[in-house]
């Protein structure tokens, strides 16, 4: 095969040819995984799962909470969780069958062929560990040698059809305690060679920051003098001269470095508690790659993350594979994320893989009915505002555009007017108060929906719960229908709480565990004593009706509902009263997309027939873009920028703006080509 | 992105399921048919299920039984000692025999389960309602209150309960009721109740369905007593059922070293402390209100451990 290249193939054409030539790194078939309950009943997890992994390749499986996803995955490392054991199918790893594998046997395949980015940043790094020594715990546990890069097969290959081999000396790493020396020796090369001046200082600051104690490799130190004019003999004698090995310190803040994390050395000595959640998920990747493992397993490696966070981070994990040759698992529920990064994709849906193929492929033209519902679901920035169906029946005019009451707006009438809101709070152990809001000011009209869309720390809760007067204002003011909500006293104030209404983000902590449903729904009747029980009970039922779900919830539970049912149960909760303005903070971002779709429609139909107003607190711009009429951005504390939502999308003014938009995963896909356009 | 129409790899082809194998089910729908579990029916059921709870159910109510009608199992006067029978093995009427005094051991074990019990459960109730009261106040109301009662609880804790009732009942050797005991093991022993009720008053404060129903126009004060306080029961009622036990060994203890109840009245430790003098001839004197201590304590003790079982909130979907 190598005999034959023709000079125009490309790197991608090689690289296919490659895996061809090598086969799957890891090859599932028909994988069934079962969990035993108290009772020893088996629960059926995964079923007849097959998917493959090319050396090299991005796989994506995606599916909503529960599909079994996460179960396939682990089971390839052997971590099954609780009483979860495999019960049927293969599992090979490079052709050799590890589903029967004892944990001990595991041992030496997890890490040093297999890595994994777990999921939650927060939970796994131990807090009083430094980052360095966890990320040495990785290489110390596999025995890997610390002096010398490993490279893939792949990566092996590839250079070997492009440039020579290089002799396992070329791949000792450049240590800390030699670097002052090396630099000074390639500066008298620099000068020797003719180098000068500005050009001098620049090809210095370059190697300054790359040559990186314990991730820079001889070769590499030559290559670079080698292009900086050095000639070849001078560059491979300082390289073979400076460059000979590095320590497991310089080892691990290398990795740290590789994995994006500035000032690496220094941080390698920080506990995780002085991370921040990409910080520390760098960490994670740095670990997952400590002993170049052939796969990676990523574990929804992002979805605790901001969305610019979680671009900058998979952008840097993706030049990173690529370089190592590392063929990366990717688990996620996003299925833009997933288009956008992966070549094949593989869609789970109660414990089956019910569709798999080239990612783009899948995506723009689904056929399985679940993954044409997905696809139609997903929040991707493509997708219109929603717009009931009731709307689209009544007139031709209205169905391009949600309809908002003409009347009040050509009144201008401002339900919700914010004026220069903020907020200061005091920070445990230090003097100074830190801003949570500053200086925010909107208005919101009658019947429309207004989206604050901003990452963690960004303070748009905290304008939610001023605008609830939940929390009192520092400075600035909030006027409902004209009136100081802060002027509002016990009377006036049950007055207030009468016309608006909260829904919460945490399905699971909103609502009593202790209370049946009923009584959850019934509370704001009791509380402002309104009507006798029958009418009460009456109103309860309609209220179900209203979020559709059946009457017989009334005798449950919350605990017995599932995430998106609960959230229902918020919404009647808060239509109880008939409000004017509900206060959705972060209603929908704790749900699986299609339920989440499901919300948004049943918020907009709920819009629509009773003129609600909404004030609308999200991370997730693309679901902004399905259910607000107006867009306020925020940035630490600061409204970025403020307009109506086609405005912000099509014609953002701002560079946060945009690099919110730009960090949308898979906005710019166009999904479900072959679906009916929903409106 | 690769280029699309790049053949794709082996075992890499597209793949479509049948729709039949894995049947679409309607996003999110409501189980209709299960069952309606509230925190106590499920905790019941758990409860039910378990062996331990069982037992220790039957040798509760038993002991109750007995404790409240101990006419039923014997019709001899615990207190009616003849020395003509002193230290006199088992006859008929008389299973357990005779000690020192003469008195039927049988009917003196029957009758101290009533002393025992009393001081048991009097005991848990005066320190669940004194524990939680305070305990309840210093977590909600925070600030100065839940100081300076915290710092209280904190001298309280710092007294052995035991020494410390030896020290209070030394002041009232002379008074014969069982409530001295009550009181005094009542005095040292809220506090672990206050602690425990003050943590989760704390915990379930922050919990968001408090911020829901404050934005629904409840009062602070409505919200502790319709949503904080039943959130908080579960571990009290755990920390009383286990104490039950403790406060029954702690009376026998007192009543042992002599300074508890006085011998007029039937107990256990009382007798446990009159048959030491004859426990190298006669051990049966000392055995069996020994043995039916042990056991009532025991499944006390049981009791709070599968109710705490039951009751824990991990143990409970969230």
């Amino acid at each position: 095969m190598t005999n034959e290249k023709q000079p125009e193939e490309t790197l991608e054409e090689k690289i296919n040819d490659m895996q061809r030539e090598f086969g799957p790194l890891l090859e599932v078939k028909d994988l069934a995984v079962d969990f035993t309950t108290d009772e020893g009943k088996p629960i059926h997890a995964v079923r007849d799962s097959s998917f493959s992994v090319y050396p090299g390749q991005w796989v994506a499986i995606v599916g909503e909470s529960g599909s079994g996803k996460s179960t396939s995955a682990m089971a390839c490392l052997g971590l099954l969780p609780g009483t979860g054991h495999i019960v049927g199918g293969s599992i090979k790893l490079e052709g050799k069958e590890i589903s029967h594998y004892t944990q001990k046997q595991f041992v030496s395949v997890r890490g040093s062929k297999m890595g994994l980015v777990p999921q939650d940043p927060m939970s796994n790094l131990n807090p009083v560990w430094r980052i360095g020594t966890q990320v040495k715990e990785a290489f110390v546990a596999n025995h890997m040698d610390v002096s010398h890069e490993k490279r893939s097969n792949l990566s092996k290959a590839l250079a070997d059809a492009d440039i020579q081999i290089k002799s396992e000396g070329d791949e000792t790493f450049l240590g800390s305690k030699e670097l002052p020396e090396l630099m000074e020796a390639a500066g008298q090369a620099l000068i020797k060679a003719g180098v000068e001046g500005d050009k001098y200082e620049k090809r210095m600051e370059y190697f300054h920051n790359e040559w990186v104690p314990g991730s820079e490799t001889r070769w590499r130190v030559a290559d670079d003098l080698i292009k900086s004019g050095v000639k070849d003999d001078d560059a491979w004698y300082i390289a073979k001269k400076y460059v000979v090995g590095s320590t497991t310190t310089d080892r691990a803040a290398g990795l740290l470095d590789e994995a994006g994390l500035p000032d690496a050395a220094v941080r390698a000595r920080q506990y995780p508690h002085e991370f921040s959640g990409g910080m520390r998920q760098r960490a994670l990747i740095a670990m997952g790659l400590a002993c170049r493992p052939e796969l990676l397993i990523a574990d929804e490696p992002t979805s605790a993350l901001d969305v610019t966070v979680q671009k900058r981070i998979l952008d840097h994990l993706q030049d990173l594979t690529n370089s190592l040759g590392t063929a990366v698992l990717f688990i996620t529920h996003d299925l833009g994320l997933a288009a956008e990064r992966a070549q094949h994709i593989v869609v789970m849906y109660k414990g089956q893989v019910v569709e798999s193929g080239p990612s783009l492929e899948v995506l723009q033209n689904p056929q399985h009915p679940y993954t044409k519902r997905l696809v139609a679901a997903a929040p991707s920035l493509s997708s219109q505002r929603i717009i009931s169906y009731e709307e689209k029946g009544e007139d031709a005019s209205a169905i391009m555009e949600h309809k908002v009451n003409e009347e009040s707006l050509e009144k201008g009438d401002v339900i919700i007017d914010v004026e220069h809101l903020t907020k200061e709070f005091k920070l445990p152990r230090r003097r100074e108060m830190f801003k949570a809001v500053d200086d925010v000011s909107f208005k919101i009209r009658r019947g429309t929906t207004l989206a604050i869309v901003g990452e963690s720390g960004s303070g748009k809760s905290t304008v939610a719960n001023m605008v609830l007067r939940l929390l009192d204002p520092t400075a600035g003011k909030v006027l409902y229908n004209g009136k100081d909500i802060a002027s509002f006293k016990k009377d006036s104030l049950l007055e207030f709480r009468h016309h608006v209404q909260p829904v919460f983000q945490n399905p699971y902590g909103s609502l009593d565990p202790m209370y049946s449903i009923y009584r959850s729904i019934e509370e704001p009747l009791r509380i402002h004593k309104i009507g006798d029980k029958e009418s009460r009970l009456k109103r309860v039922k309609e209220l179900l009706d209203l979020v559709e779900l059946p009457e017989s919830v009334m005798q449950r539970y919350p605990n017995e509902l599932s995430g998106g049912q609960r959230q229902r149960i918020a919404i009647a909760r808060a239509m109880a009263l008939n409000p004017d303005v509900i206060v959705c903070d972060e209603a929908v971002s704790a749900l699986d997309v299609l339920v989440q779709d499901q919300i948004l429609h049943l918020l907009n139909d709920l819009q629509t027939q009773q003129g609600l107003t909404y004030l609308f607190i999200t991370h997730d711009l693309a679901v902004v873009r399905q259910i607000a009429d107006d867009v306020v951005v925020m940035q630490h504390g600061k409204l970025v920028e403020h307009g109506t939502t086609d405005e912000v999308f099509m014609h953002p003014k701002k560079q946060y703006t945009k690099d919110l938009l730009d960090a949308i995963p898979g906005g710019k896909l166009e999904l479900g080509l072959n679906l009916d356009h929903k409106a | 992105m690769s280029d699309i129409t790049s053949k794709p790899l082996p075992g890499q082809e597209r793949f479509v399921a049948p729709v039949d194998k894995t049947p679409l089910q309607s996003v999110d729908n409501v189980d209709e048919s299960a069952p309606a579990t509230s925190m106590w029916a499920d905790a019941w059921r758990t409860l039910r299920k378990n062996p331990m709870f069982i037992i220790s159910g039957i040798v509760i109510i038993f002991i109750l039984i007995v404790a409240l009608f101990p006419g039923l199992f014997t019709k001899q006067n615990p207190n009616y000692c003849n020395l003509d029978n002193s230290l006199a093995g088992s006859q008929a009427g008389h299973p357990f025999g005779f000690d020192l005094q003469g008195c039927d051991v049988y009917s003196r074990v029957i009758y101290g389960a009533r002393t025992s019990i009393s001081v048991g459960v009097l005991t848990t109730l005066i320190v669940v309602a004194v524990g939680t009261l305070v305990g309840a106040i210093a977590g909600f109301f925070g600030g100065w209150i839940d100081a300076v009662l915290s710092r209280i609880v904190d001298i309280f804790l710092a007294i052995p309960m035991l020494l410390g009732a030896i020290v209070v009942l030394q002041m009232f050797r002379t008074s014969s009721s069982i409530w001295k005991v009550v009181l005094v093991l009542a005095l040292f022993g809220w506090v672990s109740t206050a602690r425990i009720a003050r943590g989760a008053v704390l915990s379930s404060k922050n919990l968001e369905f408090n911020t829901a129903s404050t934005a629904l126009g409840s009062t602070p004060m409505r919200n502790l007593f319709r949503h904080i306080l039943p959130n908080s029961v579960a571990p009290i009622i755990v920390i009383g059922t286990t104490s039950l036990g403790s406060y029954i060994v702690s009376e026998a203890t007192l009543s042992f070293l002599g300074i508890g109840l006085p011998s007029s009245v039937v107990s256990w430790g009382g007798d446990i402390s009159k048959a030491q003098s004859v426990l190298r001839t006669d051990p049966m004197v000392l055995f069996y209100p020994s043995l039916a201590l042990a056991i009532t304590v025991l499944a006390f003790i049981m009791m709070g451990d599968a109710v705490k079982d039951a009751l824990d909130p991990k143990s409970r979907t969230a």
